[in-house]
């Protein structure tokens, strides 16, 4: 009997194996996918009914806070702001995926990082709430309501940043949307609200501002600018470009023409002064593919933004390879055509590098994070990115963008007092219908910056005149102003 | 090992066990209120008091015993408590009362049966009173039909399934039948082709047992008894006549009346498409089991802690759920701790029939190891969906008083048996009642 007995263990061990086996594949291979069920709503609970810091601006206006409702998940997230901050601070809705802070910051926010949680046990004895973190954000409320203003309801978007540190001033794209109603508890409306904001004309739902990039026109020529310089092959004086209307590039017959059908040339302050495009398309020539290739790079094209909101665009720069035998290309390249592509925020920081002395800094929106007695949980220090361009020549391509708000193409900027640094941009997208993306870049006050902007206007159909200095400057000129009453400098 | 080392490790594990059970009370108390329970000290006092009178009477009466089959089972009772406490608190101290009850029933099993083999006597009377305890719910006015099924009866206000004790009563009828009838069951040969089947006289018993496992499920829609009563029978009528045809035949019986039920009986349908699809249903008949995976899920690998599930989202959680409860809360790794446990009853079980010189020990410790183990496998296997759901108590852990007093019973009759083995071979001392010693006296004078 005993051979039986020994077979009849084997065959109950194997039984429980089977169900070790099981638990696993519950446990472990189908646990995502079960607790993502459209149909198990104990995340869904578990998210909504804990506690949840809010988020404030950096002028102390409240953005987002848990509010008790009288639904079974007992708390309801509301955004006072609207839809002023909808593509930074984002949307908390378990049903469709957290989005801008609320997502990138979601452990600080709902006290779950390791550090929140192990002075949490200290409370636990004491019948304590779990510790959640209160966001301040390094954006003001003021600033982002006149860019709101100052941009109107064309589509766009408004970035200003500290260039010393990287800090986010103001974030803001048209059109935008209201969190509140993508926050309710009736899923079925929310769903319904989304399918009409996807649908919907600008892609609202879309942080533009820095998910999206554009071709950044003649604002790129600080880039060629800082290539030239750096290489040593320009200097404020020398060369002096001939005055023309129109360059051939070597290996095509088709020129690139100044706008308007002007002639320009000179030094780099006056070409940069008038945006000369067929100066700066020579110069990009003559330095030779690796060398804008190279600065592009410095100024951080084709490498994701480290941004602590998520879906930064990664800016474009074409490769190396793309221009061998193919000078035409890096002609248009230089100033920012061809297939340059630029997010908003990138555009900012490179404004904002110029300013800071060539250094760029880690751009955030996040300045710190405190508990409900609040002490600090997590704080941002400002970080250095990358070296864009050398001190010294950072402060001649400073004095040139002066000048361009002086007397150039970005007069619209000044400001009575204060000496302003601009470069607009015009990228044209096409003839038929003609419309282009208008463009400005700037900071001040120049001698010691305590703001850079980007303002991108985007293409209307039909506009032909739109060029960056008459659209874009305007808008900038007004966050400036706003920025330099309210930030001390 | 010595009795006494055995009863020392077997006292060592115990306290573990105790200490397991009121860590995780503790834990569980703290994950949902953030506060110490306040009867904390009597809950350690009560849960070690009993173990400890349990450990002392087998000390007393059955000192050879294998010590790891009472500390499994209070483990599994531990936790078994501290999670129907966690889901029903008015639930938590029925079952109190219940693991009280339980206890007395082992110390009483153990100091009334006093070698197994006392047993084979009785064989005869067990058969009618499991059949008696089988058909109790058929009687008017006393039974009762719960969630589809008839299998409870109601006496003074308390509610019963006779069913559990009736498993054990044919377990040991099993063991006491084939022990005689094993030579002759063994012998036979039926040639049909290259089949060598038993003569269909030998056969007999198996269709009996066969019909009788029908009657259970198409009379009283019990799927989950019907189906351990038949493994049972067939594992023991293996075991004792070593014939491998016999699984053959019973594989055939089973498949032919699985399929039969399939075709005719609703609920029996049911389950198995709740198996296949519980998606299909899952407002409806499908409910429970997607929220069982779900519960298993959302513990992941090392559970979500003590009080800090959801599992009261299952329906009837405290029964036939309660394994799901246990992977939410502590995961992976507590339920594959569960299954380790009865593997660990299994392993002393059947330790014990191999050692067993007498084939009626072998067969009963087979027996009683055999229900232990395919009941927990399949209420385990059903709520994880390995195989179709049906509804049977998880030993030890699942809220209710029949399955747990009956399971008490059936470790009693385990460490009884393996206290006789021991001392079969030589490892423990006889223990003789105070008669035995008299009319040992009286022998040993007159032969003086």
């Amino acid at each position: 009997m005993n051979r039986n007995i020994r077979r009849l263990g084997l065959g109950l061990l194997a039984c429980y194996v089977a169900l070790f086996a099981q638990l696993n594949w519950l446990q472990v291979f189908k646990a995502h996918a079960y607790n993502t069920s459209p149909d198990n709503d104990r995340a869904v609970v578990r998210d909504f009914t804990r506690p949840r810091g809010t988020i404030a601006s950096a002028d102390g206006i409240l953005l987002a806070q848990s509010v008790p409702s009288n639904d079974r998940y007992q708390l309801q997230r509301v955004y006072p702001a609207g839809d002023l901050f909808a593509h930074v601070v984002g949307t908390f809705s378990f049903a469709y995926g957290s989005s801008g802070v609320e997502q990138s910051w979601n452990d600080q926010l709902a006290g779950q990082t390791a550090r929140q949680q192990i002075s949490g046990l200290g409370q636990i004895f004491g019948g304590g709430d779990r510790i959640v973190g209160d966001v301040t954000l390094t954006l003001r409320a003021d600033l982002q309501a006149v860019a709101k203003q100052a941009l109107g309801a064309r589509p766009g978007s408004v970035v200003a940043l500290d260039p010393r540190t990287g800090a986010v001033l103001a974030l803001w794209s048209y059109p935008s949307f209201d969190p509140n109603a993508l926050s309710s508890h009736d899923f079925a409306a929310v769903g319904e609200l989304r399918k009409k904001l996807l649908a919907a004309p600008g892609n609202p739902l879309r942080a533009a501002a820095f998910e999206d990039r554009y071709f950044p026109g003649s604002t790129f020529k600080i880039v060629t600018s800082a290539a030239g310089l750096d290489s040593g092959q320009v200097t404020p004086a020398t060369p002096v470009y001939p005055v023309r209307t129109q360059y051939v590039p070597p290996l095509t017959t088709n020129p690139i023409k100044n706008f308007n059908g002007e002639a320009c040339g000179g030094n780099l302050v006056d070409i940069l002064r008038v945006s000369c495009n067929t100066a700066f398309a020579q110069m990009g020539v003559d330095l030779g593919a690796p060398i804008m290739v190279g600065a592009a790079g410095r100024f951080g094209f084709d490498t994701t933004v480290p941004f602590d909101l998520r879906g930064a665009a990664q800016s474009f720069f074409p490769p190396l390879s793309a221009f061998e035998r193919d000078t035409p290309k890096l002609a248009q390249s230089a100033i920012g055509q061809n297939e340059v592509q630029a997010s908003p925020l990138q555009m900012a920081m490179i404004a904002a590098a110029v300013a800071n002395g060539g250094t760029m800094m880690v751009p955030h929106v996040v300045a710190d994070v405190r508990d409900s007695n609040g002490s600090t949980i997590e704080q941002t220090t400002p970080t250095v990115w990358r070296t864009a361009v050398t001190a010294p020549n950072a402060s001649i391509l400073r004095d040139a963008m002066v000048q361009v708000v002086r007397s150039g193409t970005a007069t619209l900027m000044a400001i009575p007092g204060v000496d302003v640094a601009g470069k607009t941009g015009t990228a044209q997208l096409g003839t038929i219908p003609a419309s282009s993306h208008a463009w400005v870049v700037g900071f001040a006050p120049a001698d010691h910056p305590v703001i850079a902007v980007a303002v991108l206007v985007k293409a209307q159909p039909g506009v032909s005149e739109v060029t960056g200095g008459t659209v874009a400057a305007p808008i900038a000129r007004q966050v400036i102003a706003k920025a330099l009453t309210v930030l001390a400098h | 090992m010595t009795s006494r080392a055995r009863r020392n490790t077997e006292l060592g594990l115990i306290v573990l066990a105790a200490f397991i059970t009121v860590a995780l009370y503790t834990l569980g108390a703290l994950g949902r209120t953030a506060t110490l329970p306040a009867n904390i000290g009597p809950f350690l006092g009560i849960v070690l008091g009993l173990l400890v009178v349990a450990h002392i009477a087998t000390r007393i009466l059955a000192p050879g015993a294998d010590p790891v089959l009472l500390p499994m089972a209070a483990l599994l009772n531990g936790i078994g408590y501290v999670f129907i406490a966690r889901v029903n608190t008015r639930l938590a101290g029925l079952q109190a009362t219940w693991t009280l009850v339980g206890v007395g029933a082992y110390v009483l099993t153990l100091a009334l049966v006093r070698r197994s083999r006392d047993l084979r006597r009785s064989t005869w009377t067990l058969l009618l009173v499991g059949v008696g305890l089988l058909v109790l719910p058929f009687v008017p006015h006393v039974g009762r039909t719960i969630n589809g099924a008839r299998i409870w009866i109601r006496v003074g206000g308390l509610s019963f399934q006779p069913g559990e004790a009736a498993k054990i009563a044919l377990a040991a009828f099993f063991a006491g039948y084939l022990v005689d009838r094993r030579e002759l069951l063994g012998v036979g040969t039926w040639r049909i082709g290259p089949l060598r089947l038993p003569q269909p006289r030998d056969l007999l018993p198996i269709l009996a047992a066969w019909a009788l496992a029908v009657t259970i499920l198409i009379g009283q829609g019990d799927l989950g008894s019907a189906l351990i009563f038949f493994t049972l029978f067939v594992v023991l009528l293996w075991v004792a006549t070593e014939r491998t045809s016999y699984l053959a035949v019973g594989g055939v019986l089973f498949g032919a009346a699985a399929y039969g039920a399939y075709r005719t009986v609703d609920h029996v349908r049911e389950r198995v498409e709740v198996w296949l699809d519980p998606w299909k249903t899952a407002k409806t008949s499908g409910y429970q089991i997607i929220q069982g995976s779900y519960a298993f899920a959302w513990g992941g690998i090392t559970g979500t802690g003590p009080g800090l599930g959801d599992p009261t989202r299952i329906p009837e959680v405290q029964n036939d759920f309660i394994f799901a409860a246990i992977g939410e809360e502590l995961g992976l790794f507590g339920a594959t701790a569960i299954l380790i446990a009865f593997l660990l009853l299994i392993g002393g079980g059947l330790r014990t029939a191999v050692r067993a010189t007498r084939p009626y020990e072998k067969l009963l410790a087979v027996g009683l190891t055999t229900l232990l183990g395919v009941q927990a496998f399949v209420i385990m296997g059903g709520v994880t969906r390995l195989v179709p759901l049906t509804g049977v108590a998880l030993p030890f852990v699942s809220y209710g008083g029949s399955s747990l007093v009956a399971n008490y019973v059936l470790l009693a009759l385990l460490v009884r048996t393996s206290h006789d083995v021991a001392v079969e071979a030589g490892e423990a001392a006889v223990r003789r009642t105070r008669r035995q010693r008299r009319a040992e006296r009286a022998e040993a004078t007159v032969s003086g």
